[in-house]
């Protein structure tokens, strides 16, 4: 079968179709009087590299602000190449988070790449960077440490991606996420990344596994709250539709 | 067909209160999305009643619009995101019933047409929920492979996988009902 013999008999059904299954005029008649009386101007939606410049600018802000704040002790001890390398990837990954969270709060929108694929790739990365600049610094970490420092930097990246997942939903709010989740987590994902800007500048502990397990954990924990929140708030508005 | 331009200077119109630019859409648009509620195997009431719902959501969220883009992907990512809605809804009344499976209300009366040719329920019916709704955005609105992704979320080569399975399933449907000769390439 060729395409053409689908779009004729396609033509041909739907012409049917068409005449069997028209919409009422008194429906088109009710829906207009819904939507027309009173109809106002409104201002479209900002393009999507004003909202995407104005998510980056939050992201870097609140982890330099951070980072400022409790000592820029991180960035002291990295290497010009070493801070260029993280610094590079944390702002492509942030970079691709916010396009996304944009796209997602415009119906209709060129998806870049799924939400959860770019928090997997990103992580993956991430880690991957780490590990190569800081393979070398194993030496003796015992697990007391490891967990008590390495929960101290979780709590603090949170913290830090709280404000920004605040800020993110200011930027965003006029927008309509038609998948919610989806939403969630590139927002989350961002939120996340302002987190992990602060602990790269502030974090003196640049042990591999320090910096990989807690430091990027910053990203998931972050993405999976987003993700959570946003079905919570799909719930509750259903919740409360059902109601009335 | 309605080309994107013509549509685009509507909905830029519809953002800045023109009245008459809203009722032009809505007289423009509302059969294809009516149709396309249809073709998703929902009863006439309930496309009745999504077709509503969508224009409603459309008003509310007409500032999404950025003017420019096509209008065919965010209009359709919005009544796709009505009509998951109400499958959801639907799905949940019918655990709550206990009900085993909800028939669609009879299709019209043909009016006496005594042409076996497919109904366009019948042939999309036989597809999965997300082929068909490739096929419909396809096929019935004349979206291009582009405008669907879009408007689903996906990337133009989930489309075209969709669609390329979807022909193949629809193929041995048409084949089995006699209505494409065998030696069809």
């Amino acid at each position: 079968m060729k395409p053409e013999d689908l779009d004729r008999i396609f033509a041909r059904a739907g012409a049917e179709h068409h005449v069997e299954q028209q919409v009422e005029p008194e429906l088109l008649r009710r829906i207009s009087a819904a939507i027309l009386p009173g109809l106002r101007p409104v201002r479209p939606m900002p393009s999507d590299r004003v909202i995407v410049a104005g998510l980056l600018l939050l992201t870097a802000a609140v982890g330099i602000a951070g980072a400022s704040i409790l000592g820029m002790y991180g960035i002291r001890k990295l290497s010009g190449f070493e801070a260029a390398s993280i610094f590079v990837v944390v702002g492509l990954f942030a970079w691709l988070a916010a396009s996304q969270s944009a796209a997602e709060m415009v119906p209709g929108s060129r998806r870049l790449v799924n939400p959860a694929v770019l928090v997997c790739t990103g992580i993956l990365t991430l880690m991957a960077v780490f590990a190569a600049l800081f393979g070398g610094n194993a030496g003796s970490y015992a697990m007391d440490g490891f967990v008590q420092q390495g929960v101290g930097c979780l709590r603090a990246g949170l913290m830090h991606a709280l404000p920004a997942a605040g800020g993110t939903w200011l930027i965003l709010r006029r927008g309509m996420a038609v998948n919610r989740t989806a939403a969630g987590i590139a927002a989350g994902t961002l939120a996340g990344l302002a987190g992990v800007t602060m602990l790269s500048l502030h974090c003196p502990n640049l042990r591999a596994i320090h910096v990989m397990a807690w430091h990027v954990a910053v990203v998931p924990v972050s993405a999976a709250a987003g993700a959570l929140l946003a079905r919570a708030l799909t719930f509750r508005e259903r919740s409360a539709a059902r109601r009335s | 067909m309605h080309r994107d331009a013509d549509l685009e200077q509507l909905m830029a119109a519809y953002q800045q209160g023109d009245s008459a630019a809203a009722a032009a859409l809505i007289q423009r648009l509302s059969p294809q999305l009516h149709r396309f509620f249809l073709v998703q195997m929902v009863s006439r009431r309930d496309a009745d009643d999504l077709l509503q719902d969508t224009w409603l959501r459309i008003h509310q969220a007409r500032h999404t619009y950025r003017p420019g883009e096509p209008v065919l992907p965010w209009l359709y990512a919005i009544a796709r995101h009505i009509r998951v809605d109400h499958y959801r809804k639907a799905h949940r009344t019918a655990l709550r019933e206990q009900q085993m499976e909800v028939l669609p209300e009879a299709p019209a009366a043909t009016g006496g047409r005594t042409d076996p040719g497919p109904d366009l329920e019948a042939l999309l019916g036989a597809l999965p929920e997300s082929q068909r709704e490739v096929i419909t955005m396809l096929k019935v609105s004349g979206m291009s492979l582009e405008e669907v992704a879009r408007a689903t979320s996906s990337s133009v080569g989930s489309v075209k996988q969709k669609a390329h399975r979807a022909y193949e399933k629809l193929r041995g449907l048409l084949q089995d009902r006699g209505l494409l000769r065998d030696d069809t390439p």
